[in-house]
């Protein structure tokens, strides 16, 4: 090969290679105008997503408050030790560690795997909850020992009241599946970032979105190690809104004193404006047990218990009315123009049902004489009362019934609120396809037929007699708001004098010769009332009730509804004592206490 | 006196390619201080780097080429053994063997080989000028292949390829016949399974991860994946130096040498990148026209080869960190982080400036 041809190709080849590298460049700019031109968008955001963290900030959750700033539901501080979830925790090595300062049992461990498996992006979990302040002490001294455990400050739900009230103010527990999925489904689940807590009964369920507020967001940037390098922006959270309820706590201990080992409800309202002052279901339990998630053992005592604890009675309860619907039974019939005074009759002890054989007996041997309207309320006369459903009928009746919120739910703010029945013909017919028949209109009459009541039904009906034309509903919460709706009037067409007797006739009863006289005898004010007993079992024909031979659970129930003073009612009571026998006797008193503790405070 | 010695000393050196380079060093200077969240100490240590590479630089546009010619053989054989020595002595970093500690610096005698198999290639093909045949090319070839196996081994597959490539550019150059070039090209491509069975599995992974980086996002695609958002998050203007936060927040690794380009890609966006391609295209085309003017076989195919090993250099580096080639593990000269590289590079330099300006010192 000669010089000149080698150096021929040699230039040519030379540029060859300068045109290949000057190509294979030019392809390297059309990869990286894809990347930084095309791209940017798609490559910005997966940087972004790199480096960017937000962290919710839980917002502090509101108070529950009495009407007098009693604290019913607070937040305390607790103290937590968390470890990170990012380092390679051995949790055994951990419990072992710690051993000397608390004992990290298998619970707290189960606890902790829940909450990890569950948690969005965080710092530190719980590895155990609630250190008492000596071991926190401890945990200080030693920290040096323990470099990967945290010691954390956080809010945590306490209930100061522990059983008192539990019923009303609720609980709060672990938000768990069923929670998630309603929550995603009203779009709130953004809400609860950060949060691992929820309403679950009373007012803690009922107003669950004013308590809980809104959380705010951190967002913050980190390394490749998720090291927080600094904070870019944040959001405060918006706390919860304090609730403050018509409860006067007061007047609550005293109810709750007053009822003692007694099962049953009760509840008290103003009749002006349909403010609940308080509010009993008694057994109680504890709330705070449910705040960390209930433990099993606490749980099935409660939950299995035949005493029925966990059921809010004032509202999911029903009950017959027995003799405590008489008033408006009597109502009905002074509105269709029936049996009113002076219309009397003579009860001999017992009513025989028109063209048949059938007997009814009044609850007292022998009768009670001569008895006119008013009487039959005060001393409760059933012969009285027999006649007057049949004559009326159950289609009058009831449309009295309905008029003061018997069937129908009271809508106080509370969940699970029972409607109660009032039984009918159309009713019967429709649930058990069978005749209704005469003696059930009698029966009915006095409260021991098929209608049935809540004990915040009772309370609202006995408020209607005093307001019968203001739109009255029940509330715990204490809010001005609500005074438009209290001013709201409607039309129930109930007559000023009807209503007059029926009132005179209650507030007889106890005075003297009443059912509830004994009551009357000792207060410094006139208190109207109906006493009331309903029957748990029905008796065998030929069987005499005698309470002292029966178990417990087969007694009457004892009902009371009441309002004082007689004049100018300010305080409205319904109670139903389960198994307490008698209403007079063992509900009454209880009533007794709760008007003298609340009239002793308003004068 | 003083004026007429200074000119003297730099009367080898092109003043165009010179400013060339130093414009690129320079970007790379600031470059490196975002990648290194300013560590002073490293910055100074490239400007330690460079400035010992420019003085040698200097030194050896002085030499009369007649001596690489001269000493081209034995540099070739010496490489050999420090390969070999790396081979059985060598410390291994990043779970390969390259280094070898020479008393002061840790030296990588791949880096050498880069100028020895050149010079050595033209030492052949000038020696053998007059009848330059299959014979030897068939020599030239196994000159390339020794060095080149022995890294393959280390395991260096970039290097290797690197190498392969430049010894390559030279048989090219020096004519072989391009329908010879199109058969070893097909059977190249023919040998390619078993070429591929001969990796090793994480030079497998790393070009199975480049086919699809999402296959293992945080395994062997992570480097490709962190490397690819850095920079398509810079756009077209980038975001600003030391603002980039892929590298400050140190998702890219090895910021400071191999994947320096992204840094630059990250804060300084397209037009950076065009920036630096302009530089590269005179830089380039520079050194094209310098080979062209050249006057005898040695200086041709010796100046050719190391232009075109450090731009070979150049775009696979680019082409890494831009996902258009496995993660292999190069340096990108003139901007990485690093002694040897960047020493090398200017080596290289410095013998195309000795070639150029001794033109006639050479008899053909």
């Amino acid at each position: 090969m000669n010089q000149h041809k080698f150096k021929h190709i040699f230039s040519i080849r030379l540029n060859f290679l300068f045109g290949a590298i000057i190509f294979i460049f030019f392809i390297l700019l059309i990869k990286i105008f894809y990347l930084q031109v095309i791209k940017f968008e798609n490559y910005s955001a997966l940087a972004k997503n790199n480096s960017l963290k937000v962290i919710p900030i839980a917002p502090i959750r509101g108070q529950i408050l009495d009407r007098n700033g009693e604290i019913l539901a607070e937040n305390k501080l607790i103290y937590t030790l968390e470890i990170n979830p990012k380092n390679e925790n051995n949790l055994k090595t951990i419990k072992q560690k710690l051993s000397d300062i608390v004992e990290i049992t298998k619970y707290d461990i189960k606890k902790y795997n829940k909450i990890l498996s569950e948690s969005y992006y965080s710092s530190t979990l719980p590895i155990k909850i609630n250190l008492t302040n000596i071991q926190v002490a401890k945990f200080i001294a030693n920290q040096y020992k323990y470099p990967e455990i945290y010691l954390k400050q956080k809010f945590a739900r306490f209930y100061p009241k522990g059983k008192s009230g539990a019923h009303f103010i609720g609980y709060l527990n672990r938000i768990n599946k069923k929670d998630m999925k309603e929550l995603k489904k009203l779009n709130r689940l953004e809400s609860y970032r950060g949060l691992d807590h929820i309403g679950k009964t009373g007012i803690e369920y009922f107003y669950e979105n004013r308590l809980h507020g809104k959380p705010g967001y951190k967002t913050i940037e980190v390394d490749v190690n998720n090291q927080v390098i600094r904070t870019v922006s944040t959001i405060h959270p918006q706390h919860g809104k304090d609730i403050i309820l018509n409860i006067n706590y007061k007047i609550q201990k005293v109810a709750e004193k007053a009822f003692g080992k007694y099962k049953g409800a009760m509840v008290a309202l103003n009749p002006n404006n349909g403010e609940v002052l308080s509010y009993v279901s008694q057994p109680s339990f504890d709330s705070n047990l449910f705040i960390n998630g209930i433990d099993e053992t606490n749980w099935r005592k409660l939950n299995d218990s035949v005493h029925k604890p966990l059921i809010n009675r004032v509202v999911s309860g029903i009950y017959p009315p027995g003799s405590t619907l008489k008033p408006f039974v009597a109502l009905a019939a002074l509105e269709n123009n029936i049996r009113r005074p002076p219309f009397s009759i003579i009860d001999k002890g017992f009513y025989n049902m028109p063209n048949q054989s059938k007997t009814f007996k009044d609850w007292k041997k022998g009768g009670h004489g001569e008895v006119d309207l008013i009487k039959a309320i005060a001393v409760s006369c059933d012969t009285f009362f027999y006649g007057l459903g049949v004559e009326l009928g159950i289609p009058k009746l009831n449309n009295v019934l309905k008029r003061f919120g018997f069937g129908k739910k009271t809508n106080i703010d509370m969940p699970n609120e029972k409607k109660g029945l009032i039984a009918s013909a159309e009713w019967k017919k429709r649930n058990y396809n069978k005749k209704w028949y005469q003696g059930e209109t009698a029966i009915t009459a006095i409260g021991q037929g098929y209608t049935q009541t809540t004990p915040i039904q009772l309370a609202l009906a006995t408020a209607k007699l005093i307001n019968p034309n203001k739109n009255l509903r029940p509330h715990l919460l204490k809010e001005s708001s609500t005074s438009n709706y209290m001013q709201d009037r409607i039309d129930n067409s109930i007559n000023t004098n009807d209503l007059d007797l029926v009132k005179k006739g209650m507030s007889l009863v106890t005075k003297e010769g009443g059912t509830a006289a004994f009551i009357g005898k000792t207060s410094s004010y006139n208190m109207s009332a109906k006493t009331g007993t309903a029957q748990v079992f029905g008796l065998k024909k030929g069987e005499v009730y005698d309470e002292s031979k029966l178990p417990d659970k087969l007694k009457d129930h004892a009902l009371f509804i009441a309002f004082a003073p007689s004049e100018d009612p300010k305080l409205v009571i319904a109670i139903v004592v389960e198994n307490g026998g008698h209403g007079g006797s063992t509900a009454g008193p209880i009533a007794k206490k709760v008007f003298d503790a609340y009239l002793n405070e308003h004068n | 006196m003083n004026k007429f010695i200074f000119s003297k000393f730099f009367k080898n050196i092109d003043k165009i390619l010179m400013s060339l380079l130093l414009c690129l060093m320079l970007i790379g200077l600031i470059t490196l201080a975002s990648a290194s969240h300013q560590n002073v100490s490293l910055i100074g240590n490239q400007i330690i780097n460079i400035l010992i590479g420019i003085t040698l630089l200097i030194l050896l546009s002085h030499i009369n080429p007649k001596r690489f010619l001269f000493y081209a053989p034995y540099l070739y054989i010496a490489s050999l053994i420090l390969l070999l020595l790396v081979a059985f002595f060598g410390f291994e970093s990043h779970g390969a063997k390259r280094w070898i500690n020479i008393i002061f610096f840790n030296l990588q005698p791949s880096e050498i080989i880069k100028i020895t198999i050149p010079l050595m290639l033209a030492w052949l093909y000038h020696r053998c000028q007059n009848n330059i045949g299959y014979k030897i090319h068939t020599i030239a070839f196994i000159i390339l292949a020794i060095p080149c196996l022995i890294i393959l081994k280390q395991p260096d597959l970039g290097t290797a390829i690197l190498i392969g490539f430049s010894g390559w550019t030279i048989i090219f150059l020096a004519g072989l016949s391009s329908r010879i070039m199109m058969v070893t090209g097909f059977s190249f491509f023919l040998a390619l399974p078993y070429l591929w069975s001969t990796l090793h599995l994480y030079q497998q992974n790393r070009i199975l991860s480049l086919i699809d980086p999402g296959r293992d996002p945080l395994g062997t695609g992570y480097h490709s994946i962190q490397s690819m958002i850095a920079i398509g998050s810079g756009g077209f203007l980038g975001k600003g130096w030391s603002y980039g936060g892929q590298t400050q927040l140190n998702f890219l690794p090895e910021t400071s040498t191999d994947f320096i380009f992204s840094v630059y890609g990250e804060e300084f966006g397209l037009i950076g990148i065009i920036t630096i391609f302009i530089i590269y295209f005179f830089i380039l085309f520079r050194c094209v026209v310098m080979a062209q003017k050249m006057q005898n076989t040695f200086s041709r195919l010796a100046a050719a080869s190391l232009v075109f090993t450090l731009f070979f250099s150049s775009f696979v580096n680019i082409a890494m960190v831009s996902g258009l080639l496995p993660i292999v593990g190069a340096p990108l000269p003139f901007i990485s982080y690093g002694g040897t590289s960047m020493v090398v590079s200017l080596i290289m330099i410095g013998i195309i400036m000795s070639l150029h300006s001794h033109k006639s010192l050479i008899a053909n």
